[in-house]
Formats: structure tokens, C-alpha cells, sequence
């Protein structure tokens, strides 16, 4: 018998329909069959299209699978490109049925060519499953957004756009992904407003920003002041920037626009004289900004791009260029430093981090006004992140966190206590690194806890007595170390704690454990993990859920109270009846109306609480300074504690009086103190000082939410009247004519 | 990878529906923040260097070939 090679040299002489009939019989010989095919494809695409079709079960039976995938791709290719191939729709059907071991490139070049109206083909199908096999193929993404896109599938297409800016974050493909965001309709997640001031070309950073917005499930809408008019923009009573009223915007002014002459030699004076003018400028900019908006405001530090013009020399005859600019950003943090709602970005920190070459390119700074360029646009648009999601109140309460191979390396359970690996040199020292840094989010008001599947013995064991440990027992607020499903642990620890799921953050090594959670419970964050240890702590570093705009006394406390609480729980099953145990409690709580002080700390209830809070309206800052100060309104605060610990302010009520009524227009609490009659202690101090004020009625309003059940029975338990829907919110009155709400007997009440 | 391609990839349409006439004013989608873009895709795909002159001219498919092959790049 003669060789596929020797038959396809034949071929020269002619007889191909002879050639092609001795080929497909060789096609279903299993020493043959590959070569066969690989013939096939090369002299007659649509032959090999059609046997494919025909032998798929040969073809897999005779073909190793990642032969046989190559050959496939051939064929489709060869097909493709010729005008006398394969009539594409059975390029679709071929590429269908070899979906799992077809190339992701030959799919995204044939979805390019076949036509979208053609039915039946399947192509969005195999599109998916070969996206399951290569997730973050870049042809491929785009190739499924094209179809998204002409089948109006707006939700599916901004999904995809999204995963193809993680797969492609070039600059020209981020342009594309927002340039056909434009043409959808919005994804429906909470929208933010953020604004671009510059005296650059942001374009790019805006586009990288959209993305990460995205990624935390936010709507962008984005304003770009026009070039060079930042300060017009912020000055002018109807500019578009305050018309358009950002929620978060950023400012970034570069040093060289600002003095030209940091291209040249200018003497220190000169340099001096120009940077006071400078941060000046700016911080005038802060101030105007920060007068007619509440939102948060992020003001780039000083970067520019030129050298040091004395190169080695720089800082022997005055200060070096970068002593300059050090410098000046010190003065512009502490003038910014005046107005609560403004941060300084430091740039250096951001310009240490960033992957691959430098910021500046001098061609696009020329030629296009860019003055950050480059991969550092995208740790720009990272850095942003962490202002807007504190804004958008997305910053979450609690990390949830794993023991073998996530706080220390190996398994406790087979190592033993003293074969882990933690300590002060590596292997070890990657994860005492991150337990640090853990231990550092507790001053800023996160909580700890642990749910790990272990022997409680083992992993107690290590936690309390390795002397490597960082976090101890006492860190950890709650703790889940058992062999159940770690879903379940996830809930009860919530459960414990008093907060939401979605206030849950979980830090796993085990990919699998990831998963199951991510499937069970969508509302804990499960952020990706490296493999490499050494990494973990900037991974988590890097959150912007982790971010605070504040951080207030009960922030610093937290955990301590949190700590008193499981006390006081202790208590509670020791004690007798309910009544005796609230009385062993000793509660004591303190009320007075909200000044400067306790502004910050009552603006982050008002953001925070979900479960007792009647109305769930989301005052801004700004918005509750101005009842604060308005005559016609009151806002109280109330502070409480008992004698395991200091509770800290904890419940705030807002109520506005029309014509002499009083109407309670918030009234919210801190999960952490439901149980103690603290609400009752309020409205009882908020109802004789209405009457006081001459009152006759206090009215109070109700609005139903998916998580405020537990302050729904608060106004009929009080003996309030229900008097109808109001808009979005059901009324209740109480007379004040009859006795007054009076405390529970085992709250003592203090003047404050 | 072609001109073609790479103008179609960055601008989003189909490369087979560019051709030598297609131009910064037939391609709506040929804004100035995607040619700045262009340019830059250009000189990393083709490792040539284009001056600002250049970038001013490319604003045709037929330039963009003309100058790129000036520059003794090949697809």
C-alpha cells in the first residue's frame, strides 16, 4: 500500500478524485489517519470538512486530541481564507462539534466572518465553551462582544466587555471597550459620578476608570472638564463640573503646566516663589471646590517629568529637583489636610509600584498633552478605586480568613504546631508579613475572624502559643475552626457578629474553597489569591473595600468592643431571666444633640446601618452638617456603654419640625446595641423634649427595605398610631398629650 | 499582522470592510484619542519610530502604508 505521502506527491499527475477517494480510505486506518486528514485539509478544506463531519467519532478515535485539534484548526483556516472553502455555516457546525479541543484563535477568526443573521449555526455556543477552556482570550472576548453587541444583548455584552479589558488593558483596546459601552444601554448596578479635572489629556485614566468601576459593580458616569478649564470649571457658578456634581473627583495639575520653567534651570528662588504660587493655586482650587460640593475630592500629588537639570550635581548646590517636589506635597497634605472631605494621592508610592517603564513618554506628551502613559494609567485607575468605594459605601466590615497555607504555610493538622511555617525568615516570613498587615485593619475598624477547616486543638494551639504569631486569640471577633462546609460557618459568623453577608470578605489559599463560596453565598467577596504567599498582603493591600474615608474613635475600638460582647454573651447564658441579665448589664447611655466632633461618626451610621434604621435615608456629610445647623431641625446622638466596655455613639435620630409637629425623619441604630432598649432610651428623651417645645404630636416615618426587619414592630411597640403612606413611607403618630415613653428600667440615662 | 488588522482591531470594525481609501473621515469611530492610539499600536507592532509630522499625515489607510513601508516595515 502506498504511503498518504507518497499519495499526496501524486497528486502532480493529476487523478485528484482518484487521490481524494484513496485519502478519505486512509482516513479511517488508525496508522494513517492523521496524516490522511492532514492531506485532506491541505489539498481540499471542504472534503475535510465534510469527512470531519461525517467521521467524528473515527476522527477521535484514531487521532490523539490535541492532533486532532490542530487539524481542525487547519482546515477551518485553510477554509476560511479560500473563496472555494467550506461554506461557512459548516465551518460553524465543524467548529461546534470540536468546540473542546478546537484553537481559540480559529473560533474568533471564524465568528469574525460568519455572518450574524445566519441561524442555527451555534457560534455564540461554542463561543461560550471555548471561552470556559481559554477564559481571558482577547480575540475571543471580542469576537462574543461583536455578537452581543448586534444581538442587542446589552447585559451579556457589557459582562463581556468587562472580562475583555481584564484580558487586553492596552490603552487602544480600553478606548474601544468604552467607546461601545456608549452605544448600550446602563448595566444596572448603583450609579457613581466621578470627575476628571486636569490640566492634562485623562482620557485614557477615564477609560481605565470606567473598567474598574465596573469590576465593583458600579454604573460610571464620568465627566472630563474641557482641556486646560479645571480651574474655570471649579470657580464658575454654571460650569458643567458643578452642574454635573461628582460624587468623587479627581484633580490632577501637573507641576510642569504649572511652571514652565521646570524644563529649564531656574534658580532656587525662582523655584521657591513659583511652587509657593503653586500649591496656592491648588489648594484655593480645594477650598472653592469643597463650597459648593460635598463630594469627595483626590488631588494628584506634584510629578513632573523632567530630571534633576544638574543630573549627579542635583542637591549639591540646594535642594535636588525631587527634595523640591517632596516638598511641595508636603505642604499641599497639610493644607488639604483643613478640608474632611480631601486626600492627597501620593504619586511617588503609585510610581514605586508600577509594572513596566516609566510614566512619561515624551512623544505622547508632546503630541497628545498625556503626561502618565503607560501601564501606570491602570495603577492610577486602581488608586482611584480606593476613594470611590468608601464613597459608594462599599467598603465592607469584616475579613474572614483562612488558616493553613493563608496565615501560615503548611497544614497545622500533618505538620504539627512546630513544622508550619511562620517566623522572621522565609519560608515564614511572607506570612507573618500579611498577618500584620492584618493586624493593622483592626485600628482602622475591620474585623477579624477565622473559618477554617481544622481540629480546634491543632490550629488553637498555634494561634495562642507559636511564638510567631501575630494575630492572636483576642484579635479575632469570632471564630469558626470545625469540618463543616465553610458556607455555613460563613452564615453563623454573621450571625454572631451582627452583620451582613455582603459585609464579608473571605481570604482562602484553596481555589476550591473559593469556588464553593463564591456559588453559595455571592455576597461575600472572595478575592482571587496568589499562589505565592509573598504576595497575599499586597493582594488584600489592594482592595478597595478595605478603604475608609474616616476612621472614627469606635473605628479604633472596635474589635475591644466586639471582644466585650462576646463577654457579655458569656453573661448571658449564665444569668437568670432576660430583665436580669440587661440589669447585670449596667447600660448607661448619654444623648445630646451632634456637634463637630460627633458629625464624622454619625455620618458613617447614617451610611452604614442597614438592620435598625426606619427610613435608610443616606444623608452626605454635608447634607447632615446643614441640619446640624439648621434651627428647624434636631439630631441627636447617643452614646452608650456598660460595664464590660464602652459601646461609643452608637444610635442618631433626625427630626425635622413643621408648624410645631415633630417629625422623626431617621432613627437608626447600631446592629451591635439591638437588645438593650437603647431605641426606647432615645425616643423617650426625644418625646419630652418635643413636648417641651410645645409639640402636640410626634409623627415618625417607616420605610421598608430587604434588611430593616428588625425596626419594623419599632413604632407600633411604642404605641404609635399608623396613619398612612406618605410617598415611599408609611406615617405613625403619638399624641403627647398622655404620658410620654419613659425608658427601660434598667438604662440609666446621663446628661450629656 | 496588516494595517488592515490592526486598524480594525483598534477602532472595532470589521478589518475586512477597511481598505486603502478608509480614512479618519470615512471611520467614525477614528477619533482623535484612537489615533494617538493607532499611532502608538503602530510603531510597537512594526518597531518603527514615527515623528509627529507622520502621525499628522496617517490619517488615510494608503499613507499609513506609504509611510510605513518608507520606514522599511512589512506585513
Amino acid at each position: 500500500m502506498s504511503s498518504v505521502r507518497d499519495l499526496t506527491d501524486s497528486r502532480l499527475g493529476g487523478l485528484p478524485s482518484d487521490l481524494l477517494e484513496q485519502l478519505v480510505k486512509a482516513a479511517t486506518k488508525a496508522s494513517t489517519a492523521p496524516q490522511a486528514i492532514a492531506a485532506l485539509a491541505e489539498l481540499d478544506p471542504s472534503e475535510a470538512v465534510a469527512w470531519l463531519l461525517v467521521n467524528e467519532q473515527l476522527a477521535r478515535a484514531l487521532c490523539p486530541a490535541g492532533e486532532l485539534g490542530k487539524l481542525v484548526d487547519t482546515v477551518v483556516r485553510a477554509s476560511l481564507g479560500d473563496s472555494n472553502g467550506a461554506r461557512v455555516s459548516n465551518l460553524a457546525q465543524l467548529a461546534s462539534r470540536y468546540a473542546d479541543i478546537v484553537g481559540a484563535d480559529t473560533v474568533a477568526a471564524l465568528a469574525v466572518e460568519l455572518p450574524y443573521e445566519k441561524p442555527g449555526a451555534g457560534v455564540k455556543e461554542t463561543l461560550a465553551r471555548v471561552l470556559e477552556r481559554q477564559p481571558g482570550h482577547a480575540g475571543l472576548l471580542r469576537a462574543a462582544v461583536d455578537r452581543a453587541l448586534r444581538g442587542h444583548d446589552s447585559a451579556e455584552a457589557h459582562r463581556l466587555l468587562t472580562e475583555l479589558g481584564r484580558a487586553d488593558d492596552s490603552q487602544a483596546t480600553l478606548h474601544y471597550i468604552w467607546r461601545r459601552r456608549g452605544s448600550l444601554q446602563p448595566s444596572g448596578g448603583p450609579p457613581v459620578r466621578v470627575a476628571f479635572m486636569s490640566s492634562f489629556t485623562v482620557d485614557p485614566l477615564a477609560h481605565y476608570l470606567d473598567l474598574e468601576c465596573r469590576g465593583l459593580g458600579l454604573e460610571p458616569e464620568i465627566y472630563v472638564t474641557p482641556f486646560n478649564s479645571w480651574a474655570q470649571e471649579i470657580i464658575g457658578e454654571d460650569s458643567g463640573l458643578r452642574r454635573f456634581d461628582p460624587e468623587v473627583a479627581f484633580l490632577s495639575v501637573a507641576i510642569d503646566d504649572l511652571i514652565t520653567e521646570t524644563s529649564g534651570s531656574p534658580a532656587q528662588a525662582q523655584l521657591d516663589e513659583a511652587g509657593a504660587t503653586a500649591v496656592g493655586r491648588i489648594l484655593a482650587a480645594a477650598s472653592q471646590f469643597s463650597d459648593w460640593s460635598d463630594g469627595v475630592l483626590v488631588v494628584h500629588g506634584f510629578h513632573s517629568a523632567f530630571a534633576d537639570p544638574y543630573g549627579i550635581l542635583g542637591g549639591r548646590a540646594g535642594k535636588s529637583r525631587s527634595a523640591w517636589l517632596a516638598d511641595l506635597d508636603a505642604e499641599l497634605a497639610e493644607g488639604l489636610s483643613r478640608f474632611p472631605r480631601a486626600f492627597l494621592l501620593n504619586m511617588a508610592e503609585i510610581f514605586a509600584r508600577r509594572p513596566g517603564g516609566s510614566y512619561d513618554n515624551p512623544k505622547m506628551r508632546h503630541m497628545a498633552s498625556m503626561r502618565l502613559c503607560g501601564p501606570v494609567v491602570g495603577e492610577v485607575a486602581r488608586a482611584y478605586t480606593r476613594y470611590i468605594a468608601p464613597a459608594k459605601g462599599l467598603t465592607r466590615k469584616c475579613v474572614v480568613l483562612d488558616l493553613d497555607n493563608t496565615l501560615w504555610g503548611g497544614i497545622v493538622g500533618e505538620d504539627g504546631p512546630h513544622g508550619i511555617r511562620l517566623g522572621g525568615t522565609s519560608p515564614g516570613s511572607e506570612y507573618q508579613e500579611f498577618q500584620r498587615f492584618l493586624l493593622s485593619l483592626t485600628e482602622r475598624g475591620f474585623l477579624l475572624a477565622i473559618n477554617s477547616k481544622n481540629n480546634p486543638e491543632d490550629a488553637l494551639e498555634v494561634v495562642r502559643s507559636h511564638e510567631a504569631m501575630v494575630l492572636r486569640e483576642d484579635v479575632f471577633s469570632a471564630m469558626r475552626i470545625n469540618w463543616l462546609p465553610k458556607p455555613e460557618n460563613m452564615k453563623s459568623l454573621a450571625e454572631e457578629l451582627n452583620i451582613g453577608i455582603d459585609s464579608l470578605i473571605f481570604i482562602d489559599d484553596n481555589p476550591n474553597e473559593r469556588a464553593i463560596m463564591r456559588q453559595a453565598l455571592p455576597q461575600v467577596l472572595v478575592p482571587e489569591m496568589p499562589n505565592d504567599p509573598s504576595l497575599y498582603r499586597s493582594t488584600v493591600e489592594a482592595l478597595p473595600q478595605l478603604q475608609k474615608l474616616t476612621v472614627t474613635e469606635e473605628d479604633r475600638t472596635r474589635t475591644q468592643l466586639y471582644r466585650a460582647k462576646r463577654q457579655r454573651d458569656q453573661t448571658r447564658l449564665g444569668a437568670g431571666s432576660l430583665d436580669e441579665y440587661l440589669e447585670s448589664l449596667e447600660i448607661a447611655v448619654s444623648i445630646g444633640q451632634v456637634d463637630e466632633a460627633s458629625l464624622a461618626r454619625v455620618h458613617q451610621l447614617f451610611q452604614r446601618t442597614n438592620q435598625f434604621n426606619l427610613t435608610t435615608r443616606r444623608y452626605t456629610a454635608g447634607e447632615l452638617g446643614a441640619v446640624a445647623r439648621d434651627p428647624t431641625c434636631r439630631l441627636y446622638a447617643l452614646k452608650a456603654r456598660d460595664r464590660f466596655g464602652d459601646h461609643g455613639l452608637v444610635a442618631t435620630a433626625l427630626v425635622r419640625t413643621e408648624n410645631g409637629t415633630w417629625i422623626v425623619d431617621s432613627f437608626l441604630m447600631s446592629c451591635r446595641v439591638i437588645g438593650y432598649g437603647v431605641e426606647t432610651a432615645l425616643l423617650a428623651t426625644l418625646s419630652e423634649d418635643a413636648r417641651a417645645a410645645g409639640a402636640k404630636e410626634l409623627i415618625g416615618e417607616y420605610i421598608e427595605t430587604a434588611k430593616n426587619a428588625p425596626a419594623r414592630d419599632f413604632y407600633p411597640r411604642h404605641g404609635f398610631t399608623e396613619l398612612g403612606a406618605q410617598g415611599q413611607a408609611t406615617r405613625w403618630q403619638r399624641s403627647l398629650a398622655d404620658e410620654l415613653t419613659v425608658p427601660p428600667k434598667w438604662i440609666r440615662l446621663e446628661v450629656s | 499582522m496588516a494595517p488592515e488588522q490592526i486598524i480594525g482591531r483598534i477602532f472595532g470594525v470589521n478589518p475586512g470592510k477597511i481598505d486603502d481609501t478608509t480614512s479618519n473621515t470615512t471611520l467614525e469611530e477614528w477619533d482623535s484619542m484612537g489615533h494617538v492610539n493607532l499611532i502608538m499600536e503602530l510603531e510597537s507592532t512594526y518597531g518603527v519610530s514615527l515623528s509627529p509630522d507622520d502621525a499628522l499625515q496617517m490619517t488615510n489607510v494608503a499613507t499609513i502604508k506609504r509611510i510605513l513601508q518608507s520606514r522599511g516595515a512589512s506585513w
